[in-house]
């Protein structure tokens, strides 16, 4: 019987939702057509993870696991990819749209030999391999597309699909995979990560982005203290990014991250197509920017025509009044 | 490399790349620059060329699969409007048919675009296949003068020298007045704005709408309430599956009465009969440019100098007589008179004042400065205030009078125009405009 | 060194566009060079210029794609490869991955640098697909890059924080826009460019028929994002738009 396998990701100690929300998809679709859904985990203590996918309808977890997984590096990942593809065969192999997937992608593609459709926002498994739609041209419009083939690669934008809830008990297998001197011909040397706390942006309920209108400290902390209220990830747009004022991690958009929360906050960003690549798929967009005609206004569910140092004041504390602070 | 050379073109407008045309036809070594990312990028334009000019350029260009044109005219409408009502002059005629078209709407991005890929043609078959350049992306910052006269450009630090320059900046006219041809100031009322939006159909949309059939295109002028009173007009023209609506405006006038272009635009959309006429399509642009008035006292006494020549718009080269702005004619002439300049002085190998003088003599004798000459007249008086806001209103006052039964004695038409005059004008205002318009036009 | 920057001409996304019967139609058939392979070229010149060495770019696609080899050639890359496909051939990154790699094959070089994703498509396969077929390693999502000693440590953009990695020759890095500022071509740049060297093949010259390439992924149509239409816009006084909008969002949108 066919099999549709998820690659779980899990970053900092936790899987991340957009591979659950892969999962569940995948998990329908394999009923639907009365094939099995499998997951498959890579890491450092991968069957540490396994417990954690008791409610996908899943048939069976993999597991590589082992001390090259601690953290990313391209290599490794994708020996152990191609080890447990070449003994799986599954007809799609799936992945939540990361940076961690985005780096091998292709070469597990051209090392399978198998067709890759990156960065779906919507899919189907069919006979003949797998058909969805994808975000082009900056994400302005929609590219229906296929892949033909016994096996395809897949990655699917964060937001896409909900998660389900179908208990089942997953038979855990582990998979060797043996890291030799060919996988570690590039070296990781070091992780710099920005403070560690922080809410995943990718995966964030609640937004709050700054832009360049954001213009010093006064500013900055209206944004921090807004997200605080709010429970938010902070994002930034690339002016922000790239002055230095924000990490380059917190970068929304078309180079940066795509983010899909209930409640998208936008100050003083413009809305370049650029940016609003990343910000579609959230539920409600607010915007504040003084220029009336801003861009950003016509995607905006609500927008808030003024300067943002006087408006966010007024806004943060309304809120705590409304949130009982 | 030889990096000097015979001559150097600032701004690939219609007047640079005509130029520039001229100069790769005759074995010029030249460099043309625009500041734009590529040639049409910052030009704004509501777009017909008239006159014939565009064929001298490049011959049979209607035959061209992926011409730069959208249409050509064969129904060309003039409209009063006040209020809520508007009175047409329409006329339609199948002599337009045949080309060479007296008439082409373009879009100007498309349109340079196109041409300066033909003025490549042109230099990849001269002798300065490889010496020959257009160059975008580059800003021209100053005009290098030895003297009294011109030897070169500068952009950034980068200096570049030839035997001669042509100026073809366009209405921003920095350098021409950097280099001491027109003064700093010109005064707002030798100044107008354009706005001008591009609105989208279905190509069978537009086509069924206007009447449209092949390539053929209507062309509409509006005076009167199209500009909320403000000195003015506006345009409306047909494209491939879109429409170009705008409207040019009196800078002096627009400050003083505090409006702003885009609301007048808005209203002039929402106008009850240019709302009918333009329904159901999507805006797909916006842009706003200066003009010039066409007034004959907005253009530089001298448009030479040693080593140096400005053409098109930078010159003010326009005409705006009411039943057309013609700029892009002007800036095409000029530029082929400025690069015929250029060719006589390499022939003779002088650059002098005297032999760049010849341009102007040229101009003079061309039909540019003659029409500009014969119709000032009739630019001034379509600046007259009666013009832009009496005159509709009285005809469209009548048009309603007489367009209107009402099952009780029907007046005479002459009454009817005595009480439109009477309710918008005297007689007397007519009567010296009457005057004036004869006289001009 | 010897840098090999692949780069691709791309439509402009900010450019009008439509979509009639599943086709897209752009408004304007202007090209452009691909932002994020403008990037790589940048990295590849400011590299070469501190270590030595050259950069040559390398283009797929058709005639009138040449310009985007011409503006590469302006910023400073010294010489360029145009491999020809005609502009009808619907190709996937696959397949642009696989002409690459036979044009590599015969060739020295220390590193090849892409763009992290082409603009249009976002799809960010080519680069590591060419690197496997070559069997090299590479780093993907490049922000920063250093050359010492045949290696080049680059500075990679992870989930959650950036990577530091040294990467030996020869080797695949694809860029970001975010490591630099693309350079403007300079008048000079402009003019040298048109002497420079442009080296044109096609696929069948480097041994693939393109008739009997098979495609496996197609783009079956193209259709319009499900609309995000405008919603209030509130203007007038800060103090009370700021507060009503807190009430609206906790009322009317009920995400708070
Ligand atoms: C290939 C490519 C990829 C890109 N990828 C990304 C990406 O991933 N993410 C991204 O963000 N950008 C990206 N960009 C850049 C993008 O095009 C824009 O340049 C960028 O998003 C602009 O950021 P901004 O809106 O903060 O700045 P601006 O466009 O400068 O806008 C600032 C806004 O703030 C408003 N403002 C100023 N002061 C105030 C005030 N006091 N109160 C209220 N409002 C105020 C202004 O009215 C203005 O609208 C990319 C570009 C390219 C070419
Ligand atoms: C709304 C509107 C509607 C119009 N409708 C019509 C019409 O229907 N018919 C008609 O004939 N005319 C029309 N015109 C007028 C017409 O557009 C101009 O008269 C014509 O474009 C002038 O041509 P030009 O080549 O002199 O200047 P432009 O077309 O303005 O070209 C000048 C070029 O020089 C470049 N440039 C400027 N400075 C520098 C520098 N320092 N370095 C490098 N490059 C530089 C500019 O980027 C530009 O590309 C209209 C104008 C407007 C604004
Ligand atoms: N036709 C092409 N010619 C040269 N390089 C290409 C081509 N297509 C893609 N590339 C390279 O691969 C990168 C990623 O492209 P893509 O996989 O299409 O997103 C681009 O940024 C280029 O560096």
């Amino acid at each position: 019987m066919s099999t549709l396998l998820t690659y779980i990701s899990v970053n900092n100690g936790k899987i991340k939702r957009s591979s659950l929300e892969v999962l569940s998809r995948c998990t329908q679709e394999a009923n639907k057509l009365g094939f099995k859904s499998a997951a498959l985990i890579i890491d450092e203590n991968a069957t540490q993870y396994s417990s954690q996918l008791g409610s996908y309808g899943l048939t069976k977890v993999y597991t590589v696991e082992g001390p090259s997984f601690k953290n990313h590096l391209n290599t490794p990942v994708l020996k152990a990819l191609s080890a447990v593809m070449n003994r799986v065969k599954p007809k799609v192999m799936a992945f939540a749209s990361t940076e961690g997937s985005k780096d091998i992608l292709g070469a597990l593609a051209a090392n399978q030999g198998i067709p890759a459709l990156p960065d779906m926002s919507e899919f189907e498994v069919t006979d003949t391999g797998v058909k969805g739609k994808r975000p082009v041209m900056a994400a302005k419009i929609i590219s229906n597309v296929e892949a033909e083939g016994d096996s395809v690669i897949i990655s699917v934008r964060s937001g896409s699909y909900d998660l389900i809830n179908l208990p089942s008990e997953p038979e855990v297998e582990s998979v060797e995979v043996d890291v030799g001197e060919d996988e570690t011909k590039s070296i990781l040397k070091e992780i710099i990560t920005a403070s560690g706390d922080r809410v995943d942006l990718s995966e964030a309920d609640v937004v709050v982005a700054a832009g360049r209108g954001v213009k010093d400290e006064e500013g900055q902390n209206l944004i921090s203290e807004l997200a605080r209220l709010l429970n938010a990830g902070i994002g930034a747009s690339r002016a922000l990014t790239e002055s230095g004022a924000y990490d380059p991690s917190l970068q929304i958009g078309q180079t940066g991250k795509v983010v899909s929360p209930q409640l998208y906050i936008a100050v003083g960003i413009s809305g370049a197509i650029q940016h609003v690549a990343g910000i579609t798929n959230s539920k409600v967009i607010v915007a504040i920017n003084k220029d009336p005609d801003a861009p950003i206004f016509d995607i905006a569910d609500y927008g808030i025509v003024g300067d943002l140092y006087k408006v966010l004041p007024p806004f943060i504390e309304e809120l705590k009044k409304i949130k009982g602070e | 490399m030889d990096e000097k050379f015979d001559c150097i073109i600032v701004g690939a407008g219609v007047a640079g790349l005509a130029a520039a045309m001229t100069l790769a036809r005759n074995n010029i070594k030249f460099l043309l620059i625009e500041k734009g990312e590529f040639a049409g990028a910052k030009n704004v334009s509501g777009g017909v060329i008239w006159g014939q000019d565009l064929a001298k350029l490049v011959p049979e260009y209607w035959k061209d699969e992926e011409a730069g044109w959208d249409r050509f005219i064969n129904h060309r409408r003039l409209t009063f409007i006040d209020e809520e009502s508007a009175f047409s002059l329409d006329f339609k005629s199948r002599h337009f048919n045949e080309p060479p078209y007296s008439g082409v709407i373009v879009l100007r991005s498309k349109f340079d675009r196109w041409l300066a890929n033909k003025v490549e043609d042109a230099i990849a078959e001269s002798e300065y296949s490889m010496d020959s350049f257009i160059a975008t992306n580059i800003l021209v910052e100053e005009i290098l003068m030895e003297g009294d006269k011109a030897v070169g450009i500068r952009t950034g630090d980068e200096k570049f020298y030839a035997d001669n320059v042509i100026i073809a900046e366009g209405v921003n006219n920095l350098l021409t007045r950097q280099a001491g041809l027109q003064d700093k100031y010109v005064p707002a009322d030798h100044i107008l704005t354009g706005v001008k939006e591009i609105i989208r159909y279905e190509r069978s949309v537009l086509e069924d709408r206007f009447q449209l059939n092949g390539l053929s295109g209507m062309s509409n002028e509006f005076v009167g309430y199209a500009t909320r009173g403000v000195e003015g007009g506006g345009f409306l023209y047909t494209n491939r599956d879109t429409i170009s609506i705008g409207l040019v405006l009196g800078l002096k006038d627009l400050r003083d009465k505090e409006l702003k272009p885009y609301d007048i635009l808005n209203d002039f959309k929402a106008h009850p009969v240019i709302k009918d006429t333009i329904r159901g399509g999507e805006v797909v642009e916006y842009s706003a440019h200066v003009v010039s008035s066409g007034d004959k006292r907005g253009i530089p006494e001298k448009l030479y100098k040693g080593g140096l020549l400005v053409c098109g718009e930078a010159a003010n080269l326009l005409m705006n007589a009411g039943k057309a702005i013609q700029g892009m004619d002007y800036a095409m002439r000029s530029g082929i008179l400025a690069a015929e300049t250029i060719i006589e002085a390499k022939s003779k190998n002088d650059f002098s004042i005297t032999q760049m003088k010849k341009y102007q003599g040229n101009l003079n004798n061309s039909y540019i400065m003659k029409d500009i000459n014969n119709f000032q007249d009739a630019v001034q008086l379509l600046h007259n205030p009666v013009m832009y806001q009496k005159v509709p209103s009285l005809i469209n006052h009548f048009g309603r009078n007489f367009f209107t039964i009402k099952n009780e004695p029907t007046k005479k038409s002459r009454e009817m125009m005595g009480e439109s005059v009477k309710a918008h004008s005297s007689y007397w205002e007519l009567i010296k405009l009457g005057l004036k318009g004869a006289r001009s036009l | 060194m010897k840098f090999y920057v692949c780069i691709k001409q791309v439509p402009d996304v900010s450019a009008p566009l439509q979509i009639k019967d599943g086709q897209l139609i752009q408004d304007n058939d202007r090209m452009i060079l691909n932002a994020y392979d403008a990037s790589a070229v940048e990295e590849a010149l400011v590299l070469t210029e501190k270590h030595g060495g050259e950069v040559e770019v390398v283009l797929i696609g058709p005639e009138k794609a040449s310009e985007t080899i011409r503006k590469a050639l302006a910023m400073g890359a010294h010489r360029g490869t145009h491999i020809l496909i005609t502009e009808k051939q619907k190709i996937d990154s696959a397949v642009y991955a696989r002409i690459l790699a036979s044009y590599f094959s015969d060739k020295e070089y220390d590193f090849i640098a892409c763009g992290k994703q082409a603009q249009d498509t976002d799809s960010g396969l080519t680069g590591s697909m060419l690197a496997e077929h070559l069997k090299i390693p590479y780093v993907t999502n490049a922000v920063g890059l250093d050359y010492e000693n045949h290696h080049l440590t680059v500075k990679r953009q992870g989930d959650i924080g950036q990577e530091m990695i040294e990467l030996p020759a020869p080797g695949v890095v694809t860029c970001s826009n975010d490591m630099n500022e693309p350079r403007i071509p300079s008048l000079k740049g402009i003019m040298q460019s048109k002497r420079k060297e442009v080296n044109t093949l096609t696929p069948d010259e480097l041994g693939m028929k393109m008739e009997d390439v098979e495609i496996k992924t197609r783009i079956l149509g193209f259709e319009e994002k499900p609309g995000r239409k405008p919603g209030k816009k509130l203007e007038g006084d800060p103090d009370k738009i700021a507060r009503k909008t807190a009430h609206l969002l906790d009322e009317e949108a009920g995400v708070l």
